[in-house]
C-alpha cells in the first residue's frame, strides 16, 4: 500500500510537470493553431536565466519567480516577433517546422552559453521533508502540484472572463471572422506566446529545482505530448488534467509493469488515445469540408 | 527567344525526362561520382558514401511526406530498425550482406506497416506526434531486448562481403552505395509516375477528394508507409555498414530533424529536390568545419568543443532561414533561375 501511495504522490508531481508544459504548447496552439516544438526548450532556456538570476542576486523562489515572469515574457514576445511573425499567413506546416528549427536553435544555444554539465538548483526553496497525509513530500514537489493548481485557475478565468481572453478564444475559433470584427490577431498570437513563455518560467523553475537543471531538461517538452494530446491540442485546462493523468500512468507502469515504461508508457498512451478519438480527449473534432 | 514547354499526351506528361540534354547530364554525373575514389582521398570518399546514404533516406522520407503529405517525425526510428536489423543478420546470424541488406528493408516496412494502421485515422500534426512516439517506443525496444539487439552495448558489424570485397570501406562500400542509391533513385523517380504516385499526390492535395474519386486511402497510406519505411530501412543499414558499430545513441531525435530539414531545404515533394537537400545538408558540417579551420586556434578548438550544438545551430538555422525566404527549396531556387535564364531579358 504504502509502495501504491509513494508511486501515487510521484507521479503527482511529475504529472504536475507535464501540466505545466502542455498548457503552455495548449496555449499556443489554440490561439494560433501552431503546435510549439520548442516549448520544451523554452522552459529549459528559462530555467538556466532563472539559475543565473537567482546564482548573481540572492533570490529566494518568490522574489526569483517575480523577476523571471516579465523576463521570461519579453523573451517569448522576441522569439514571436523574430522567428513567427514574419511568417504570419504561411501554411500552418511551416510555422511548425519553423518551431522545430527553433527548438534546435535553442539547444545549442544553451548548451553553449552553461555547458553540458547538470547544475543543482534549489531555487531558493528549503529541502526538509513534509508530511501531507502520512506521505513525504520535498517542498519544491508542493509547490510543482500548487502551481499547476494555480495557473489551471488563472488561465481558466483568464480564457473565460477576460476581454483578452475572449479574443483568443475568438481568434482560435475563427481567424478571419475575429479579424473582421476587429480583433487584432497578430497581437493576440504575440500574447499567446508571452503568456505560454509566462507559464514556462513557472515550470522551468519548479522542474528544475525538483529535479536537476540538465540540458536534457528540454526532453521534458517532447515529453509533455501525451498530456496535451490526451487533454486535446486545444483545450487548456484539459492539458493540466492529462499532464496528472499521464503522470500517473507512467508512475503506475514504472512501478507494476516493468523497468524503462516511464519513459513511454505516455507514448503508448498517444497512440492509443488517437486511435480513439483522432482529436484527443477535450478537443474539438474539425469539421471538413471539400 | 525559347517557348514553353507544352506535353501534348500523356506519356509526354509521365515521362523521366523528355530531353536528350537531360539524359546527357545525368548520365554524365553518374560517370563522375563513378570515378571519384581514382580521384579523391578516403575521407572524401567517406563524405560521399555519407551523401549517398543521406539521397537515400531523403528519397524515402520525402515518398511518405513530400508525396504523400504525411508529415513523419520517425525517422530516427526506422533508420534504427535497418541499421540494427542488418548488424544483427550480419553479425550473429551470418548472413550474406545480399540478403540481409534487403532485409533491413523488409523489416522496416513490416514495422511501418504496424505503425500505419493506427495512424490512417490521423493527419498533420497528430500524425507529426504520433511517429515521434513510435521512434521513441521503437528505441525503447532496442534498448530493451538484451537478447537480440544487445541492449546499451550496441553490435559491431562484421563480415559483409560482396563479391569478396569487404563493402564496410573504401571504394567497395563507395560503389555498393552508389549502386544501391541509382536504384533506388529510378526506383522512385518510376514508382512517382504510376499509378500509384499520383493517388499519393492526390492524397496529399485533398484526401477527402481523393478518396471521392475513388482512391482507396487505407491501402495507398499503407502502401505509402511500407515503401517509405523499406527505402529508409536500407539507407539504415547501409548506415550500419559504414559506421561499422551500431549504437542506439546514433538515433537520437536530431536523425529525424535532420531528414525532415533535408527535404524542407531541398523542396518538398521533389525528388530532386530530396538529392539536393541531402548533398547540402550532409556537406553543411563540413562546410562549418573548413570555416572554423580558417581561424586562430582558439576557434578551432571551440568548434571540437561544440561541435554537436554548432551544428544543431546550424540545422535550425538552415530550416528557419529556407522557410522564411525560400519554400520552395533549392529545387525552386534552381527552377526561378532557369527560367530567368530562358525567359531574359523579359520578367516573365
Amino acid at each position: 500500500m504504502d509502495f501504491l501511495l509513494l508511486l501515487i504522490s510521484t507521479g503527482l508531481v511529475t504529472g504536475a510537470a507535464y501540466g505545466l508544459v502542455a498548457m503552455g504548447f495548449a496555449i499556443i496552439y489554440k490561439s494560433t493553431g501552431v503546435v510549439n516544438f520548442a516549448q520544451g526548450e523554452i522552459v529549459m532556456l528559462v530555467a538556466y536565466i532563472g539559475f543565473s538570476v537567482a546564482n548573481t542576486f540572492h533570490l529566494s523562489f518568490f522574489p526569483l519567480l517575480i523577476v523571471m515572469i516579465p523576463i521570461s515574457m519579453l523573451l517569448g514576445l522576441a522569439l514571436e516577433r523574430i522567428f513567427i511573425r514574419p511568417m504570419l499567413g504561411e501554411p500552418i506546416f511551416a510555422i511548425v517546422m519553423v518551431t522545430v528549427g527553433l527548438a534546435v536553435i535553442l539547444r545549442g544555444v544553451t548548451i553553449m552559453i552553461w555547458g553540458s554539465e547538470p547544475y543543482n538548483f534549489d531555487a531558493g526553496i528549503s529541502t526538509t521533508v513534509v508530511k501531507v497525509g502520512g506521505i513525504p513530500f520535498y517542498p519544491a514537489q508542493l509547490y510543482l502540484i500548487a502551481a499547476l493548481a494555480v495557473v489551471t485557475l488563472l488561465a481558466w478565468l483568464f480564457l473565460r472572463f477576460t476581454r483578452m481572453g475572449i479574443s483568443m478564444r475568438a481568434v482560435a475559433a475563427n481567424e478571419t471572422a475575429a479579424l473582421l470584427v476587429g480583433v487584432s490577431v497578430s497581437r493576440i498570437h504575440a500574447m499567446a506566446w508571452m503568456l505560454s513563455s509566462a507559464i514556462a518560467a513557472v515550470a522551468g523553475l519548479l522542474i528544475a529545482a525538483n529535479f536537476k537543471l540538465a540540458p536534457d531538461l528540454w526532453f521534458q517538452g517532447l515529453k509533455s505530448f501525451p498530456a496535451v494530446i490526451l487533454g486535446g491540442l486545444d483545450s487548456v485546462v484539459g492539458a493540466a488534467l492529462g499532464g496528472i493523468i499521464i503522470g500517473l500512468i507512467e508512475n503506475l507502469s514504472q512501478g507494476y509493469i516493468g523497468q524503462g515504461m516511464r519513459e513511454i508508457s505516455g507514448f503508448i498512451v498517444i497512440i492509443v488515445v488517437l486511435m480513439v478519438r483522432p482529436y484527443g480527449l477535450f478537443g474539438n473534432r474539425e469539421i471538413e469540408r471539400i | 527567344m525559347r517557348t514553353g514547354h507544352f506535353n501534348e499526351t500523356h506519356s509526354q506528361l509521365v515521362a523521366l525526362s523528355t530531353s536528350r540534354t537531360v539524359w546527357g547530364w545525368t548520365i554524365a554525373a553518374i560517370t563522375v561520382v563513378a570515378a571519384a575514389p581514382l580521384l579523391v582521398g578516403n575521407y572524401s570518399l567517406t563524405i560521399l558514401v555519407s551523401v549517398m546514404i543521406a539521397i537515400v533516406g531523403a528519397v524515402g522520407l520525402n515518398m511518405l511526406t513530400g508525396t504523400t503529405g504525411l508529415v513523419s517525425l520517425g525517422q530516427a526510428g526506422f533508420l534504427a530498425v535497418g541499421a540494427y536489423t542488418n548488424a544483427i543478420l550480419l553479425s550473429d546470424y551470418g548472413w550474406s550482406v545480399w540478403f540481409s541488406l534487403p532485409m533491413s528493408g523488409v523489416v522496416a516496412a513490416a514495422i511501418s506497416v504496424l505503425v500505419g494502421v493506427p495512424s490512417l485515422r490521423l493527419k498533420g500534426l497528430y500524425l507529426a506526434i504520433t511517429t515521434l512516439a513510435f521512434s521513441f517506443i521503437i528505441n525503447h525496444i532496442i534498448l530493451y531486448a538484451e537478447d537480440l539487439t544487445h541492449g546499451p552495448n550496441g553490435v559491431f558489424v562484421k563480415g559483409a562481403t560482396m563479391f569478396g570485397f569487404n563493402v564496410q570501406k573504401g571504394a567497395p562500400l563507395f560503389y555498393m552505395t552508389l549502386a544501391v542509391t541509382i536504384l533506388i533513385v529510378f526506383g522512385v523517380l518510376n514508382l512517382s509516375r504510376t499509378r500509384i504516385g499520383r493517388a499519393w499526390m492526390a492524397i496529399r492535395d485533398h484526401d477527402i477528394a481523393a478518396r471521392v474519386m475513388g482512391v482507396d486511402l487505407v491501402r495507398y497510406k499503407l502502401l505509402a508507409f511500407a515503401i517509405s519505411s523499406f527505402i529508409v530501412g536500407i539507407a539504415g543499414g547501409l548506415m550500419s555498414l559504414q559506421l561499422r558499430f551500431v549504437n542506439i545513441d546514433v538515433f537520437a531525435l536530431i536523425l529525424s530533424i535532420e531528414a525532415l530539414a533535408i527535404i524542407i531545404l531541398g523542396g518538398l515533394g521533389s525528388i530532386a529536390g530530396a538529392i539536393l537537400g541531402a548533398i547540402f545538408l550532409t556537406l553543411l558540417p563540413e562546410g562549418l568545419r573548413l570555416f572554423f579551420s580558417l581561424f586562430a586556434n582558439s576557434e578551432s578548438t571551440f568548434y571540437t568543443n561544440y561541435v554537436f550544438e554548432i551544428r544543431g545551430i546550424a540545422y535550425g538555422v538552415v530550416i528557419v532561414l529556407f522557410l522564411r525566404f525560400k519554400p520552395d527549396g533549392l529545387i525552386g531556387a534552381w527552377r526561378d533561375a532557369r527560367k530567368y535564364w530562358s525567359n531574359w531579358p523579359l520578367a516573365y
